[in-house]
């Protein structure tokens, strides 16, 4: 299959900071791809670099066959993007903005009707679509920026931070709306939430300009050296409080009905003799002690910690 | 149940014919940390500045901290720390400066505010910081500034309005235990979010939508009201299904899964349910106990979507 995403060596300096530094990257269509890190990783550098707006240094970079090196000016035809400010016209109504973008893109105006009603109805934008851009919520305007660049069904879709400050329900309609373009599409989104994380087809973990993840959530969970186990019992601050004085515990935090406790992977207790060591600390009244699946959360404090090193 | 800290009854406020807030009901517990959700344009940003004193309600009445907020709305703010999603910090001017700056603003005499921000920088981790332009401080480091700033007068309440939207994962825990480690002194904190894993960190959770509240309990009640309950599964050999299955009845009903393992549904886990559960783990013999509980994000999915079909 060839790569949709194809680069090798890729850098992108900012004066002498290097924001991207020697990439080496490969993906094909029908993912999603999360892009995730720290702030200032590069991860808003990267998107933009495959939408094509900067100027950059590489030994081979192709998008969809494109050469990055070279014109861009027809790749762009086959992109959607959403940036991470909102940049429609706040002043036009949805139907307005819409419209405008398929007139842009040259839409027929068949095929523009068929797909925006298809878009409204995902997006539950229907009753709105008289309404200014501007007058919206902050997750109407984030589906709405999201059915634009979907608007000439593009080949790749690139979203920065689409969900940000985004409602759960809104979320999810976003996220159906992605699911939708994986079938013709390679998805490339940049997130914050854990859950969107561990929804992706395969994340990127970016730090200082490097990809240094690269893999399916349950290849990248695979790679924490952890065991994490959650006791249970009526205070899980006191529990939490407790466990830290433990000398095989690396962290321990209070998290709804039990306490999070990190342990490495070397050490491995196993949770009765974790049960047994925290029922002997005062003040710790554990009921119950489960070893619990590496989660989305422990995945990337791993790799960011592995990235301080 | 001690007097609310904050509190507000009939809250409400219309822009022309649009009931932003209507009739809303809050009472916040001192020193607990309280979830204040809803999806957007639900009335939430419009609720938080009323309670602060920024925005006169058409009806109802607000207290915070023994303080009529619909009467006296400057006086509340000495007895409040607030911080938004976008951190104020002056541009161009040091964190240090934007320090003095704001103890200026809150009256704190040069000893107060040597003490205090002495203690801060150390907790929060900003003496690095200290001297640098504001402008070129990453984000993490912008938030946990953000929080000094609002706590450096030592208020007994602290209104944060999704302090965490934008911040990676690493800088949003260090972010919750520093709001854990405020609430262990006894302050209360008020504070949204959409990250909502965040949830299970607060002990109540107020949740609105269009205005009114939708649901209204500490995040472990929302769970067992709004999810199938939480799911166990054991695993241990094939001869000892048949005693964990009876041992297990309590709890539910006990399913054979094709795993090989046993599976059931419980609406609730207390305190004699998880001793179960560890009994059968710590006895003799390889017995695995996982507990499965619904994310909060499915939670909050489903409290919405009910409250719609009804509305």
């Amino acid at each position: 299959m060839v790569n949709v995403v194809d680069l090798h060596q890729l850098s992108k300096h900012f004066g002498t900071r290097a924001a991207l530094d020697r990439i080496d990257l490969q993906l094909s269509q029908g993912e999603i791809v999360g892009v995730v890190g720290p702030d200032g990783a590069g991860k808003t550098t990267l998107i933009r670099t495959l939408v094509g707006l900067l100027e950059i240094e590489a030994e081979h970079a192709t998008v969809l066959g494109y050469d990055l090196l070279a014109d861009v000016t027809e790749m762009k035809n086959h992109i959607g993007y959403v940036p991470q400010v909102f940049s429609l016209h706040r002043d036009l109504s949805v139907i307005e903005n819409l419209r405008f973008t398929g007139r842009l893109r040259r839409l027929p105006t068949d095929v523009f009707e068929s797909r925006v009603a298809v878009l409204l109805k995902r997006t539950s934008l229907t009753p709105f679509v008289n309404r200014a851009a501007g007058a919206l919520s902050g997750g109407m305007r984030q589906k709405l920026a999201v059915a634009n660049a979907l608007l000439v069904e593009p080949a790749l879709l690139l979203l920065d931070e689409p969900t940000a400050g985004v409602d759960v329900l809104a979320r999810g309609e976003i996220w159906s709306l992605l699911e939708a373009a994986r079938e013709h599409a390679l998805v490339v989104m940049s997130t914050s939430y854990l859950d969107e994380a561990e929804a992706c087809d395969r994340l990127l973990y970016l730090d200082e300009g490097r990809i240094i993840g690269n893999g399916t959530p349950q290849q990248l969970r695979d790679l924490v050296p952890l065991e994490l186990y959650h006791a249970w019992g009526d205070s899980p601050r006191d529990i939490a409080r407790a466990a830290r004085q433990l000398p095989f515990v690396l962290a321990a935090r209070p998290t709804g009905s039990f306490a999070r406790v990190e342990v490495a992977r070397s050490q491995s207790p196993g949770a009765t003799q974790v049960f047994a060591a925290l029922s002997q600390l005062p003040g710790a009244k554990v009921s119950f002690v489960e070893r619990a699946a590496i989660d989305m959360e422990a995945t990337l404090l791993h790799l960011a910690r592995g990235a301080a090193q | 149940m001690s007097t609310p800290i904050i509190r507000a009854s009939g809250l409400t406020k219309r822009f022309g014919d649009f009931v932003a807030v209507d009739k809303l009901d809050l009472a916040v517990e001192p020193g607990t940390i309280f979830a204040f959700l809803g999806a957007n344009g639900s009335g939430k940003s419009t609720t938080i500045r009323m309670l602060i004193g920024l925005l006169q309600p058409t009806a109802g009445e607000i207290e915070v901290d023994g303080i009529d907020v619909m009467h006296h709305p400057r006086r509340v703010r000495d007895h409040i720390g607030y911080m938004g999603q976008k951190v104020s910090l002056y541009q161009g001017l040091s964190l240090i400066e934007n320090v003095e700056f704001y103890a200026g603003l809150y009256g704190l005499d040069a000893a107060t505010l040597e003490s205090n921000w002495a203690q801060l920088r150390k907790r929060f981790d900003l003496a690095a910081a200290e001297n640098e332009k504001t402008e070129s401080l990453s984000a993490g480091v912008r938030q946990r500034a953000g929080l000094a700033l609002s706590t450096l007068h030592r208020p007994r309440v602290l209104f944060l309005d999704e302090p965490t939207a934008g911040v990676d994962v690493h800088n949003r825990g260090l972010f919750w235990e520093l709001i854990q480690e405020e609430a262990d002194k006894g302050v209360t904190v008020f504070v949204t979010t959409h990250f909502l894993e965040e949830v299970d960190y607060c002990d109540w959770v107020s949740f609105i939508d269009a205005g009114k509240l939708i649901a209204n309990a500490a995040p472990e009640e929302l769970r067992r009201a709004h999810s199938g309950g939480y799911i166990v599964s054991v695993e241990a050999p094939t001869a000892e299904h048949a005693r964990l299955t009876a041992e297990l009845q309590p709890l539910g009903i006990v399913q054979a899964m094709d795993d090989g393992s046993l599976r059931l549904t419980t609406p609730e886990l207390d305190g004699a349910r998880l001793e179960l559960l560890n009994t059968l783990q710590t006895a003799a013999g390889p017995v695995t106990v996982h507990i499965e509980q619904a994310p909060m994000t499915r939670v909050f999915r489903d409290i919405l979507e009910a409250a719609w079909r009804k509305a």
